[in-house]
């Protein structure tokens, strides 16, 4: 059997005293660009039941971002949407399930992902170091904002009710969907699997697999670049966010987590503010985080949060 | 199942000999960003039927071979990644590791860039010019620049991946063994009825958008079909099957273990990528002798 995981796990990094001050730099640099929403029907995606439209938008450094939105056909006139955020790796979904559960979904393809690589691609493996030693210009800044700015197409959609948003994702979308809640006043509830971009600095120690291994090359190649690069990700923990989350929500995490340590969950979940907050940890599980057995679980969550009482 | 083709030898012979025209030309770069103590690695490109001209990772371990390999077939995804993501850095000190990006993917997308969602279809009503037919080229391509290495034990020389992994080790001489997860070509019409989750709904979102095409969709996935590559394959199978229940179940993929010609293992999904991922690497381990798995194993696997 492996070993048991250390729940009290301390994290390394600390949150930068100008950390509150450079994301709200950010976030005013972003405010001053017009979202430009475009909402284009596919009709190749689309069914009697959803209709599915490519979506773009504008974000930080004017980049074009790309999405897809799924509605009910037969919907309230203010319907619960769901923001879901994507992996690593992965080519964002088309988030028909979502919709077939009864809200309107957005998923984004932050920059760099495909549809949105036009004017910004570092590739893979090389995204998560893309300008690693400078938090002004580090790809997660636009990526995250990318992500956050999701919020507000969403809100753009006359039949989204803006009083009942939801987040959520798994892997890096668990870690974007930290920093959104964070981020973003309107989210009334997150569900976050395996966050990834929790604990940079504490996952390359405890484990050496990709994604997190391309900090390790990073380093192994530029080693005096170790501290500008801890200095940068400081800014992007998702620990160092999530004293500003208020919303319910709940975590999920795996305890044989080959890619998202389990001991960076447990900081993470500590860290947390909100009241209403649960971690479930599935024993004999790796970076599924349970899925199959938590599915049920998030469903019934955002239904509690979103659908019901209205 | 469609029946198989009366022409489905004649379909891929014409295939390999289209490639056959064009040699691999390769071009092997060393990088150092991704080269450790334990092993190095190199972008690799090379041509294919077409021409067209692929990207792909080669990790050679340090030291004296000969090693084991394990060639990661294209995966139905625009990244290509160096081993799969969670897949520990350390499996790179005892395997040659070869990952290709076929045409349409990642640093494989010139002139052809490939959606996801968007390939299963692209093309599907013509046979002749479907795009996987070419993507079956560049994985087979793959494998056979791989045979060439020195430092290659060609006695152990395991093929990785989805479909592409069987279909491949039945055109291409060489694999010793296969690990084959099942997602594209396998009875494909018929599951993608069971089911609305990509990409198999992209079969769903074609046939409800051009109904009439649906002769020719099925025509063209014919061709395709695992089990009529199966008696070709004569490496040793492991198939990662699906949950008990589950569209890709190992009740139904039955048909195809029986089809195999060469030794299968089934193995049924635990529904946990910790328990599946850890008796494939220990399987992988197992049938090339390496004894001390726990050492490339991820950290949290390790006991």
């Amino acid at each position: 059997m492996p070993k048991p995981v250390a729940e009290d796990y301390q994290s390394r990094p600390q949150k930068p005293d100008d950390f509150d001050a450079f994301w709200e730099g950010v976030q005013h640099q972003a405010a001053a660009i017009p979202l430009e929403p475009a909402f284009v029907p596919d009709p190749l995606r689309s069914s009697a039941e959803i209709e599915v439209f490519q979506v773009f938008y504008t974000s930080l450094d004017q980049v074009r971002v790309a999405a897809w939105y799924c509605r009910p056909t037969r919907r309230s006139a203010r319907t619960p949407a769901i923001l879901y955020t994507p992996g690593y790796q992965m080519d964002p979904p088309i988030p028909k399930e979502w919709a077939a559960k009864g809200y309107c979904a957005l998923s984004v393809a932050p920059r760099g992902k495909l549809r949105s690589m036009q004017q910004f691609n570092p590739g893979y493996p090389n995204l998560l170091t893309y300008n690693i030693t400078d938090r002004h210009t580090y790809a997660y800044r636009g990526f995250y904002m990318d992500a956050w700015r999701g919020i507000d197409v969403l809100l753009a959609c006359p039949e989204v009710d803006p009083e009942r948003l939801g987040v959520t994702g798994t892997s890096q979308g668990g870690g974007l969907t930290i920093t959104t809640a964070a981020m973003r006043s309107e989210v009334r509830a997150a569900a976050a699997g395996a966050p990834y971009l929790c604990g940079y600095m504490d996952a390359i120690a405890l484990t050496h697999t990709y994604p997190y291994e391309e900090i390790n090359d990073y380093i192994r190649a530029h080693p005096a670049s170790r501290q500008a690069v801890e200095s940068t990700l400081a800014y992007f923990d998702g620990i160092n966010f999530a004293d500003r989350i208020t919303c319910p929500i709940i975590v999920n995490i795996g305890l044989q987590d080959n890619v998202c340590p389990p001991e960076t969950g447990y900081a993470l979940f500590r860290n947390i503010r909100s009241a209403d907050k649960r971690l479930y940890a599935y024993d004999g599980h790796g970076h599924d985080a349970g899925r199959v057995r938590h599915a049920p679980i998030v469903d019934r969550f955002f239904a509690q949060h979103l659908l019901s009482g209205r | 199942m469609a029946q198989i083709p009366s022409d489905f030898h004649v379909y891929w012979q014409q295939t390999h000999d289209a490639l056959a025209v064009y040699p691999a030309c390769p071009e092997v770069e060393v990088l150092p960003m991704r080269s450790t103590e334990f092993a190095t690695l190199y972008r690799v490109r090379l041509t294919s039927v077409g021409p067209y001209r692929l990207s792909a990772y080669l990790s050679i371990p340090v030291g004296s071979g000969p090693f084991p390999a394990i060639y990661y077939t294209p995966k139905y995804q625009s990244v290509l990644e160096i081993i799969p993501q969670g897949t520990a850095n350390l499996q790179r000190s005892r395997y040659i590791t070869l990952a290709l990006a076929s045409r349409g993917q990642r640093t494989s997308d010139t002139p052809y860039a490939a959606m996801f969602p968007g390939l299963l279809t692209d093309g599907i009503t013509q046979a002749a010019t479907y795009p996987f037919r070419g993507i079956v080229a560049d994985s087979v391509r793959g494998l056979s620049y791989l045979l060439t290495r020195p430092e290659l034990d060609a006695t152990r020389v395991l093929v990785v991946g989805n479909d592409l992994a069987l279909i491949t080790a039945a055109l291409q001489p060489g694999a010793t063994h296969v690990v084959s997860t099942p997602a594209l070509f396998y009875d494909t019409i018929a599951l993608a009825a069971q089911t609305t989750a990509y990409p198999l709904e992209e079969i769903n979102d074609y046939l409800r958008a051009f109904p009439a095409h649906t002769e020719a969709v099925r025509q063209t996935l014919s061709y395709y079909d695992l089990r009529a590559f199966a008696p070709r394959v004569t490496a040793h199978a492991l198939l990662m099957a699906g949950a008990p229940g589950s569209l890709l179940s190992a009740t139904t993929l039955a048909p195809l273990e029986a089809a195999l010609h060469g030794q299968v293992t089934m193995h049924d999904s635990e529904q946990s990528n910790y328990k599946d991922g850890l008796y494939s690497e220990q399987w992988m381990a197992a049938q090339c002798g390496i004894t001390d798995v726990q050492a490339i194993l991820p950290e949290h696997w390790r006991s």
